[in-house]
């Protein structure tokens, strides 16, 4: 039992398959699936109308009855919806994070969310895609030509981490001028409703949006589990992993790509929602206090922050409905100029 | 003797530019027509264009691009930071959002109102930008200004869409005037303008020799004489009360700022007190032109002046990424 890093454990439930446990990180995670649990039926409970517990269960096992509306179309959606949201958002920061070794390059930072966002009003305004089936298509390929965009103006002799950040927010305003443009090209009603998905918000949303997203989120599985293994060397510096014998560059493109596709596949459904995937890998870390960011530790903490923020921003100004992002945006933001002026303290 | 020459151009350019805005438009008038209805009014259709809505809209944007040219030049000075711009440093949007809530809780209508809570709004973002890159080791670095300004922002404009959400007539007063658009402004809008733009650019411009100062160097400054807090004080609220003013008169537009100084420090030899002069002529000239392209892109619809100068001047932004803040 010589030589294991402090704090895991060996599982060994069959002779030839063994499982690095990280003890803590297992605990928090059990702890995390509590929370969430917890915090979704808090959500369901309450709102304009607050319903005990029994009456919720009664009516989601049922399917029918008085507060059908309230319960199985409006609030089990979006507390679903906004949970796979924050769940997609926290691992994608995780992996971004990773890669760039650098805890401000999240996607929104780094123009996934902008470009995700364009792309989605362009197709909206100019009546491309009129179902909502095609949207998530939409985004993904918006965050992904976005992605590219600043990482090859990022690239120079080398990839630096401010100016791939830097670019990255240059590339963000950019793509919202785009979006601000046709904002106020718009009918008011319609600028409105642009606005608020804009600003990233569950409100009005629901299975139409949580299933395609659910299908991308299962269909990355696979890669995540391999992701797991894979972001472990990235974080050394890029000889050491190659001497261990990764194929770095190869292993960094894969796992970026991963990251834009699940973030902009929640931008998808939800707008651009922004610092949750900041904010979850970080917090996670902190919690588990591993050395890494914690991929499964990440999801969970960003899908407890977005319901969260969900139940805040509809209860907090009755009968007024905050949108998200503008919450997450108010609180995360805060966040981002401590984890500044903290910069450079960590070796 | 070049640097006059600069100028003088400059000054041309601005006039040139000031009678193509009056001019150009989804109804084009003939040079002569603008010219007669300037000068001698009159009922006709093109004389009530160009003086009831082009002029006004030509005189905040000369206006407005001097001070934000000024304000950059001046920002860049005391941070020294290349990529310092009122917009990216996050005093716009504090701005902005100052005048949300000065419009949704009713404590100020019309310009002289708006001009307070705006200069408020980007005094406290300033503050919490420079404290907080301050922090850490490295001190106020380009880059950790910069992602503070842009932090900041993000936060502002939170706040901003919390006011926004709750009133749906917030929305649609703040909506054209928060992407930066000149259209719609009275001649008015520039004499509000005017003392708050004076007393900015006096203090700047008091503060030119130190400003040169302090590009060799805090310590060298000192040893110069200059008493390097003050100038770096002086400066920057002079900066601010710039950049409130054309925030409160155009909203927040972006990038004037960052790509003016940089044309002005390349057509003249450094000394911000040519720097500085050449930078609001140079600013004066972008914003009406950027204002004129975006009634012309998508004619009959516009787009904002604000819209126009981000999509220039991000390239901008990412050539000089490329180029300066490596390995920084």
């Amino acid at each position: 039992m010589t030589g294991l890093p402090a704090g895991t454990v060996v599982l060994r439930p069959r002779p030839q398959l063994s499982l690095l446990l990280h003890r803590r990180s297992a605990v928090v995670a059990g702890v995390l699936v509590l929370l969430l649990l917890a915090v979704m039926a808090v959500a369901a409970c309450v709102g304009q109308t607050v319903l005990t517990p029994g009456e919720v269960w009664r009516t989601i096992r049922s399917g029918s009855g008085q507060y059908d509306l309230v319960v199985n179309q409006l609030r089990v959606p979006r507390v679903v919806l906004g949970a796979l949201v924050g769940g997609a958002l926290g691992v994608a920061g995780a992996l971004i994070q990773t890669v760039t070794r650098n805890p401000l390059a999240s996607p929104d930072v780094i123009g996934v969310g902008h470009g995700a966002a364009a792309a989605t009003v362009l197709a909206l305004t100019a009546g491309a895609a009129s179902s909502p089936a095609a949207l998530p298509f939409v985004s993904v390929a918006g965050g992904l030509v976005a992605a590219t965009i600043v990482y090859l103006l990022a690239w120079r002799r080398g990839m630096h981490a401010n100016r791939f950040v830097l670019i990255g927010v240059g590339i963000g305003v950019a793509l919202s001028a785009v979006v601000q443009l046709y904002l106020a090209d718009s009918q008011l009603e319609a600028a409105e409703q642009l606005k608020l998905w804009l600003t990233g918000s569950l409100n009005g949303r629901g299975w139409e949006q949580a299933v395609p997203l659910a299908v991308v989120l299962v269909l990355c599985l696979p890669a995540l589990i391999w992701a797991g293994r894979a972001v472990r060397p990235l974080g050394l510096d890029d000889d050491t992993a190659a001497g261990l014998g990764v194929r770095v560059q190869r292993n960094r493109l894969a796992v970026t790509v991963l990251g834009v596709v699940l973030a902009a596949t929640a931008t998808g459904a939800a707008g651009p929602i922004g610092f949750i995937a900041l904010t979850a890998p970080q917090l996670a870390r902190r919690v588990t206090r591993t050395p890494q960011l914690p991929l499964l530790g990440s999801a969970l903490t960003g899908a407890v922050v977005l319901v969260a923020a969900d139940l805040a921003a509809r209860t907090v100004l009755p009968p007024v409905e905050i949108p998200v992002g503008a919450l997450t945006a108010l609180v995360g933001a805060p966040y981002l100029l401590w984890l500044l002026g903290r910069a450079n303290e960590r070796p | 003797m070049r640097s006059r020459a600069w100028l003088v151009a400059a000054l041309a350019l601005v006039a040139a530019v000031a009678v193509l805005s009056l001019a150009v438009g989804t109804r084009a008038v003939p040079l002569p027509a603008v010219i007669d209805a300037l000068f001698h009014g009159g009922d006709t259709r093109d004389a009530l264009v160009v003086r009831t809505l082009r002029l006004p809209r030509t005189e905040v944007g000369l206006t407005a691009g001097a001070a934000l040219g000024l304000a950059g030049a001046v920002l860049q000075a005391v941070t020294r930071n290349p990529l310092a711009d009122p917009g990216i440093l996050g005093l716009s949007q504090g701005a902005a959002a100052g005048v949300v809530f000065a419009i949704a809780f009713g404590l100020a209508s019309g310009f002289s109102g708006y001009v307070w809570f705006a200069f408020a709004g980007a005094v406290v973002a300033a503050c919490l930008v420079y404290a907080i890159s301050l922090r850490g080791r490295g001190g106020a670095s380009p880059v950790k200004l910069a992602l503070a300004g842009t932090a900041l922002s993000a936060m502002a404009a939170g706040a901003t869409t919390v006011v926004l959400t709750s009133s749906s007539a917030t929305l649609d007063q703040f909506r054209f005037w928060q992407v930066g658009s000149l259209s719609g402004r009275d001649t008015g809008t520039v004499v509000r303008m005017l003392p708050f733009l004076v007393v900015g650019a006096v203090l700047v411009l008091v503060c030119a020799p130190g400003l040169d100062a302090l590009e060799l160097g805090d310590d060298t400054a000192r040893a110069l004489g200059h008493r390097v807090q003050l100038v770096r004080g002086c400066a920057a609220l002079g900066a601010t009360l710039l950049t409130a003013a054309a925030v409160a008169a155009a909203g927040p537009i972006a990038f004037v700022g960052l790509a003016v100084p940089h044309l002005a420090r390349r057509l003249v030899p450094s000394g911000h007190r040519r720097v500085l002069p050449l930078s609001a002529l140079l600013g004066a000239a972008l914003l009406p032109v950027a204002d004129v392209a975006g009634r012309v892109v998508r004619a009959p619809a516009e787009v904002p002046a604000g819209v126009m100068t981000a999509l220039v001047g991000v390239p901008v932004l990412v050539f000089l990424v490329r180029r300066k803040v490596a390995g920084a």
